[in-house]
């Protein structure tokens, strides 16, 4: 991988930042399951 | 749990792909010939973007005709969450790519804006999905927000086909070529077209990942709306749009659903 | 359903007293802020054409509307919804619309062109122009109308709407009022071929516009 020095340092840099998303998104995702389960016990569940 | 498990390996399977589209984006691909410096590799974030906000248009579109007109007489609210995900995920996407796109001109031409037909298009589906959540917040009924607000995002997906490929190709364009040139054929590195389709591809799967993590917060928070106003004395029969008892509206209210969703989930 | 709007219209003359009212008061004020000679020769081929139909757009905007929003003020909505099959309500309207349009684009047409001092090069195509963008006006307005009728905020919720979905129109055609007024065809484009072409893509929008109105009125109309 021999790029100009700067772009590297680009790269890395987008990578963290996109795997900071990624983690981000994914705790969303498992707040929400987790959300959903709670509510299908004991509310009733709606005809949509 | 299978499906949570497959949904599971989606989400790593996506972050890999993205990460590899980011490495090759910086390392494997080689820089386009007519552009400044390092520029070029701006390409393989700035298309995707626009692509993914095209998809979300054409989601929140499909989205709406089937919410009108599937599932009669009582349409099912899932389609018009879904219609709004797509117009809100729609919004987002289109102004990553309008700024990568700014400031790519910014760079190639100096300026930051000059109303290129592509930057005009975007601009206009732009204002067309915040005319879309504006028309939402001007509703109160539920069900007729849902309603209204899919014939507008039908009508839009009369529309967009305009917005994406008549109204850049009337005038002349500084955009580059687009991927498939006048002659009608793929005119492009084919390490640069390797890295931009995996990069679209990684995209639109993003799209639909956040579509359906959006999508799912509004059904959460419709249903604990409903929950509410199942919560009050006098249950009776609630609708799929939680309308509640006439004795418990009072304006402003947390068990008051027509102004709550307004104010939460609208 | 055209015939009783008229009627209606004609007790009371307001939309076209105002649609009438606005376009000239708007022509005037572009005219008068250009000065006396008007814009400058080489420009005005690129910049009339865009005020043209910005006045034409703006008057639209502050006349159409009402079609709707007068039915459901005056709660005479109900009683058309017994009366008539949404089709008809909807042709009936547009049809109102589009001779409404008509009206105002031969008043402010000539008028336009007398006080910018404009030779028109190709008068057909102009005239072409006029009606198929004025038709896509009417149709898309119609749409619009229907839709912001049952929400608050009627006046500038129509503006919001309907410019996203009347821009592409616009930009159409100014192009091919530019044309037409400068005579060498678009940019890059060049002769008949060229205005040829954005014509039809102009008219594939009317048409779009008017079937997409067609098949979600019924919606709007009725819950």
């Amino acid at each position: 991988m021999q790029v100009s020095g700067s772009i590297e340092w680009v790269m890395v840099v987008n990578l963290i930042i996109w795997t900071g998303l990624f983690l981000y998104l994914r705790r969303l995702d498992l707040q929400v399951r987790a959300l959903e389960s709670s509510q299908e016990a004991p509310a009733v569940e709606r005809e949509p | 749990m299978k499906k949570r498990t497959a949904f599971a390996a989606f989400r790593w399977l996506l972050w890999l792909w993205l990460a590899a589209v980011i490495v090759g984006a910086f390392a494997y691909a080689p820089l386009a010939a007519k552009f400044i410096g390092q520029s070029s590799r701006i390409l393989f974030f700035h298309v995707p973007m626009a692509w993914a906000a095209f998809i979300a248009f054409i989601a929140a579109g499909v989205s709406s005709l089937r919410y009108l007109f599937g599932n009669r007489p009582r349409r099912d609210p899932r389609h018009d969450r879904a219609a709004r995900a797509a117009i809100e995920l729609g919004l987002l996407f289109g102004l990553l790519a309008t700024v990568t796109g700014a400031v790519w001109s910014r760079i190639m031409w100096g300026a930051w804006w000059n109303w290129d037909p592509r930057q005009t298009s975007i601009v206009m589906a732009l204002i067309f999905n915040g005319a879309y959540l504006a028309l939402r917040d001007a509703v109160e009924d539920a069900e007729k927000r849902a309603r209204l607000a899919a014939a507008y995002a039908a009508l839009g997906l009369v529309v967009t086909p305009f917005f994406f490929f008549v109204v850049p190709r009337i005038t002349f364009s500084l955009h580059p070529e687009p991927v498939i040139n006048a002659s009608g054929q793929v005119d492009m590195n084919p390490r640069m077209l390797q890295v931009l389709l995996a990069s679209g591809a990684g995209f639109t799967a993003l799209f639909f990942w956040l579509h359906d993590l959006r999508t799912r917060v509004l059904a959460v928070a419709d249903q604990a709306l409903e929950a509410a106003a199942a919560g009050a004395p006098r249950a009776g029969i609630v609708g799929a749009w939680g309308s509640a008892p006439p004795h418990i509206t009072e304006p402003g209210t947390a068990a008051d659903p027509a102004t709550a969703s307004q104010r939460t989930s609208n | 359903m055209f015939a009783k709007e008229w009627r209606s219209e004609l007790r009371t003359r307001y939309a076209l007293n105002t649609l009438a009212l606005f376009a000239v008061n708007t022509l005037v004020v572009v005219s008068a802020s250009l000065g006396p000679l008007g814009a400058a020769p080489g420009r005005s081929s690129e910049t009339l054409p865009v005020l043209l139909w910005l006045i034409l757009l703006f008057a639209a905007a502050a006349g159409l509307p009402r079609a709707f929003v007068h039915e459901e003020e005056t709660q005479t909505a109900t009683a058309l919804r017994l009366a008539a099959t949404p089709s008809a309500l909807f042709c009936g309207k547009l049809a109102y619309a589009l001779t409404l349009l008509a009206a105002l684009e031969a008043l402010v047409a000539p008028l336009f062109l007398a006080v910018m001092n404009l030779d028109v090069a190709r008068p057909g195509l102009l005239a072409a122009t006029l009606a198929a963008g004025g038709f896509g006006l009417a149709a898309g307005s119609t749409l619009v109308a229907a839709i912001i009728a049952q929400a608050r905020g009627k006046g500038t919720l129509f503006a919001v709407l309907s410019f996203p979905v009347l821009l592409p129109l616009l930009l159409l055609a100014v192009e091919l009022t530019r044309g037409a007024f400068a005579g060498g065809g678009s940019q890059g484009q060049g002769g008949q071929g060229g205005a040829g072409v954005v014509l039809m893509q102009l008219l594939l929008y009317d048409g779009a516009v008017t079937t997409a109105g067609l098949m979600l009125f019924p919606v709007v109309w009725n819950p």
